[in-house]
């Protein structure tokens, strides 16, 4: 699903990433373990196409290495959903709106398209209640998950969380973490990048440590046992078959959207 | 274009009034003064055309042109040169005594001394001085003519102020149009970049770059048309009140407020495309 292939990274003379190679299965867990600067973010930025490598090659499904052209590019970012630490929600539009876009930009523009799913991505995250406050009226948590609901509404392959608790208190990010286990238990691969230990010990993926844009050692956790990032076992991922990764179709809405949703 | 990307552009409208209605004064203020200056344009040349309309020759008659050649004449040159009014002498001589005014200075002159001529105003093509000039040689060539007189000086220094008048006006005119595309251009440039936050965001969820862009195209075209209409209803207010003061001062011709809505609107197009281009370059990198 995602492949690294001996891929370097150097803004100007700073090696962001050096020859890494790992890769990462369909309804996997990956964890990225690392300090500040290690190469983390970098690695994201190289499979969301927001960047290009140095050198090396970075598959992503079907796209495969190279410059993509921009609406190549959108294509492969709406096969993604994408989680980061300080939510990046639109401020202008309520937690309905802002999933209905996600929706929107996947190409389904009829409303009898869109609010199914967005009650379903809601539900899962446990804000239906929520759906007409905007991110300014939400707690930090509560703004993750509406963000999490966003990664999640288009049932993307696979979700990359980009330090997903590092704005949360404990409480918050231990529901955070909770909640991307159910959703990488019903089918979604997972690919995170974190600071914290307890976050990569709170995920039931491989844990893959990077510093100084290598990687460190052999993984941790429940996830196959690996030789130099590269998986060497087989892996099944648990719910393969249904759920986020796009087999089964979001239930009937529970509840009308809001006025501002629609 | 989608009902969707109405509603976004209106969103948008409503959510950023503050930096909405800054890019309409400052478009108001800008496409004003480029209007101002082509209502000034537009009354210069319709006062030079009054004034070049009412340009004619004058030709005076030998006093033994008999009735039948002068008909003749008036037939030629209205054939060659425009409409030929006759003046006969005594007519003449009414205009004059009405302009001299005093009796007894005309008492003093024994018998009527004007002769009598044809007032021909000349096709437009020929209103040009050296047109005018060379109609004035054949003409006076004519064994009927006494002499032609057409005020050479004053229609060379009239030509020389309308073409002065016509450069001025379309070096003043390209330079008006630069400052209203840079004006256009880089306001609307600072409400995409005002959003630049949004279109990041939109462009990591994977949208295209036009279903990122159409809101914000719509939203500028949107300000460009209220712009262009308040600066239009300013200079019609100036309009009015110019022409209580100074008689004969004119609004636009109706198409050209209908091309100077047009072509802001086309700016503002021009001016979001190019500016949400760049943006979009820059964040989607």
């Amino acid at each position: 699903m995602i492949t690294f292939d001996q891929v370097s990274k150097r803004y100007g003379e700073r090696l962001a990433l050096d020859s890494l190679s790992w890769q990462m299965n369909e309804g996997e867990c990956v964890v990225f373990l690392g300090h500040s600067a290690a190469g983390k973010t970098t690695l994201l930025r190289l499979i969301t196409h927001e960047t290009q490598p140095t050198s090396g090659r970075v598959t992503v499904g079907t796209f495969r290495g190279g410059r993509l052209t921009r609406g190549q590019r959108a294509l492969l970012r709406r096969t993604l959903g994408i989680i980061y630490e300080d939510f990046r929600l639109l401020g202008d539009r309520t937690v309905f709106e802002n999933i209905a876009l996600a929706v929107r930009i996947a190409g389904h523009s009829r409303d009898d398209e869109v609010i199914p799913r967005v009650m379903y991505a809601l539900e899962q995250v446990g804000l239906q209640l929520k759906q007409a406050a905007f991110p300014h009226e939400l707690s930090a948590g509560e703004r993750q998950r509406a963000a999490i609901a966003r990664a999640i509404v288009n049932r993307p392959a696979v979700i990359l969380a980009d330090e997903p608790t590092g704005a949360l208190e404990q409480r918050s990010a231990d529901d955070v973490l909770a909640l991307l286990r159910r959703i990488h238990g019903e089918g979604a691969a997972l690919l995170v990048v974190t600071t914290r230990r307890e976050v990569a010990n709170g995920l039931p993926g491989r844990v893959l440590e990077i510093e100084d844009g290598h990687l460190a050692h052999a993984p941790s956790g429940p996830g196959p046992e690996t030789e130099g990032g590269l998986p060497a076992g087989e892996f099944a991922p648990p719910g393969a078959e249904s759920g986020i990764s796009g087999a089964s179709p979001p239930p009937d809405a529970a509840a009308p959207p809001t006025e501002a949703g629609a | 274009m989608h009902g969707f990307d109405l509603r976004e552009a209106l969103r948008s409208f409503r959510h950023h009034r503050g930096i909405a209605t800054t890019a309409i004064v400052a478009l108001t203020a800008a496409l004003t003064l480029a209007g101002l200056f082509l209502m000034l344009a537009h009354n210069a040349t319709v006062a030079l055309q009054f004034v070049g309309d009412r340009r004619e020759m004058v030709v005076y008659l030998r006093d033994d042109v008999t009735d039948s050649q002068r008909d003749d004449l008036v037939n030629r040159l209205t054939g060659l040169f425009g409409s030929v009014t006759y003046v006969g002498k005594n007519a003449a001589w009414k205009d004059f005594a009405q302009q001299v005014g005093d009796p007894q200075l005309l008492e003093a002159v024994d018998q009527n001394p004007l002769p009598a001529s044809l007032r021909v105003r000349l096709r437009p093509e020929l209103l040009a001085a050296p047109a005018m000039a060379l109609a004035a040689k054949q003409v006076g060539e004519m064994p009927e003519v006494e002499d032609v007189r057409y005020g050479a000086e004053w229609v060379r220094r009239l030509d020389d102020i309308t073409r002065g008048l016509e450069r001025g006006a379309l070096a003043a005119g390209i330079a008006v149009a630069l400052a209203l595309i840079l004006v256009v251009y880089n306001t609307i440039r600072l409400t995409v970049l005002a959003r630049r936050q949004p279109i990041e965001i939109m462009s990591r969820l994977g949208a295209t770059d036009g279903f990122i862009a159409r809101p914000y195209v719509i939203e500028a075209v949107f300000e460009a048309l209220i712009a262009s209409v308040l600066s239009l209803g300013l200079l019609y207010a100036l309009q009015q009140a110019a022409a209580s003061q100074i008689s004969g001062v004119v609004f636009l011709p109706w198409s050209w407020a209908a091309a100077f809505v047009g072509a802001a609107v086309a700016l503002a197009w021009l001016g979001a495309s190019l500016a949400l281009s760049r943006v979009l370059r820059a964040v989607g990198a």
